[in-house]
């Protein structure tokens, strides 16, 4: 499957791969796409694309993003940055351990709902988000504010 | 000191493996997310059982994977085994890891992360499975490293080899015979042991002499 040549038109190189196509990763990719990024979602189900906005000017891909085939489909060779969003910590530990020690991408990032396992991800230089952590800072902030 | 063996997830296999490890005399803990595998691993006697989930650091703690010297990952899940095994490796320094996976593709993957032996129950079930299939085959027994292995042949009534010395064989380079058993003896051989009808050879050789050398051995 030749996947850049539909997107022949764009003219930046960069590439970005979202696994899991949840509301966080549905809507990096709306983004993204908005902004004329080159954007492909890797999700196992097919309805989560539905998730999508009808003007989402990427490309999907159906299958378990944990498979080396799968990845490879994608082309994660030519890409800049991969997004693990998917709702288990451990998949998207692996899928990120995966693009950075087999793909080598230099931006790889994951998130986290147990901020516990950071370890596994620190001297791997792997980007994590953590909910927990992102809206506790928040919400401490507001409270500040007040 | 006994060794100490950490079995995360897993069902019966589980229980079967942490049996036979516990009559070696070591001393095993279990640590399952199930409450019911929980209750039926309480039964064997000796064995500490933990109920959560395994890849969770704060599980791991209470199991007492610090004192862990082999940790072993049996979960369905190959990215739970994988983040089990670099827990108990990065923050519990268990020395020796061990996980189960499914997909053979990733066991380089895993051995790249840090995880010391990797166990892949796919290769070794469907290896098996030829093994005991195709008897009259050359059936790899165990795969050695990348490019070697050891393999086993049974040799037909109808083989070129049979009757003949080794040394007057014409073997591929890269094969050794490394043992013949026949009926309940094994013979260790040497150049002028003969080969007789039903012998089972144990070769070790490169996976791209394999066909050479079952053609001398079995023809066609």
């Amino acid at each position: 499957m030749k996947l850049f040549e539909r997107n022949h038109h764009k003219t930046n190189k960069d590439y970005t791969i979202i696994v899991g196509c949840g509301r966080l990763g549905a809507s990096l990719a709306d983004r993204l796409s908005d902004q004329g990024s080159n954007v492909l979602v890797i999700d196992e189900q097919e309805k989560s694309f539905r998730k999508l906005s009808p003007d989402f000017g990427g490309m999907v891909i159906q299958g378990d993003a944990t498979e080396f085939s799968v990845l490879k489909r994608a082309e994660i060779g030519k890409a800049t940055s991969v997004i693990a969003v998917t709702n288990h910590d451990n998949t998207n530990v692996m899928i990120a351990q995966i693009a950075k020690e087999m793909f080598h991408i230099d931006n790889v990032i994951a998130r986290l709902y147990d901020p516990d396992r950071e370890c596994v991800y620190r001297e791997l230089e792997i980007n994590t988000i953590c909910p927990v952590v992102l809206s506790t800072s928040k919400v401490d902030q507001l409270l500040h504010e007040m | 000191m006994k060794t100490k063996i950490l079995l995360i997830g897993g069902s019966d296999e589980t229980r079967f493996l942490a049996r036979s490890l516990l009559n070696k005399g070591y001393r095993v803990t279990v640590i399952n997310e199930s409450r019911e595998q929980c209750e039926s691993l309480a039964t064997i006697k000796g064995l500490q059982v933990f109920q959560g989930d395994g890849s969770k650091p704060f599980v791991l703690e209470d199991a007492n994977a610090y004192n862990a010297d082999i940790a072993i990952a049996l979960s369905e899940f190959d990215d739970a085994n994988l983040v089990i095994c670099e827990l108990c490796k990065k923050q519990f320094h268990v020395k020796k890891t061990v996980a189960l996976i499914t997909d053979p593709e990733k066991t380089d993957f895993f051995r790249m992360m840090g995880v010391d032996s990797v166990v892949c129950t796919t290769t070794t079930i469907s290896s098996l499975i030829e093994q005991h299939a195709l008897m009259n085959d050359l059936n790899t027994v165990m795969p050695l490293g990348s490019h070697i292995q050891v393999a086993q042949i049974v040799i037909p009534e109808d083989a070129p080899a049979v009757g003949k010395k080794l040394w007057e064989i014409q073997l591929p380079k890269a094969v050794i015979i490394g043992c013949i058993m026949r009926g309940e003896n094994s013979v260790i051989p040497r150049g002028d042991t003969r080969i007789m009808k039903n012998d089972k050879l144990i070769l070790i050789v490169s996976d791209s002499d394999r066909q050479a050398a079952f053609r001398a051995l079995a023809g066609n």
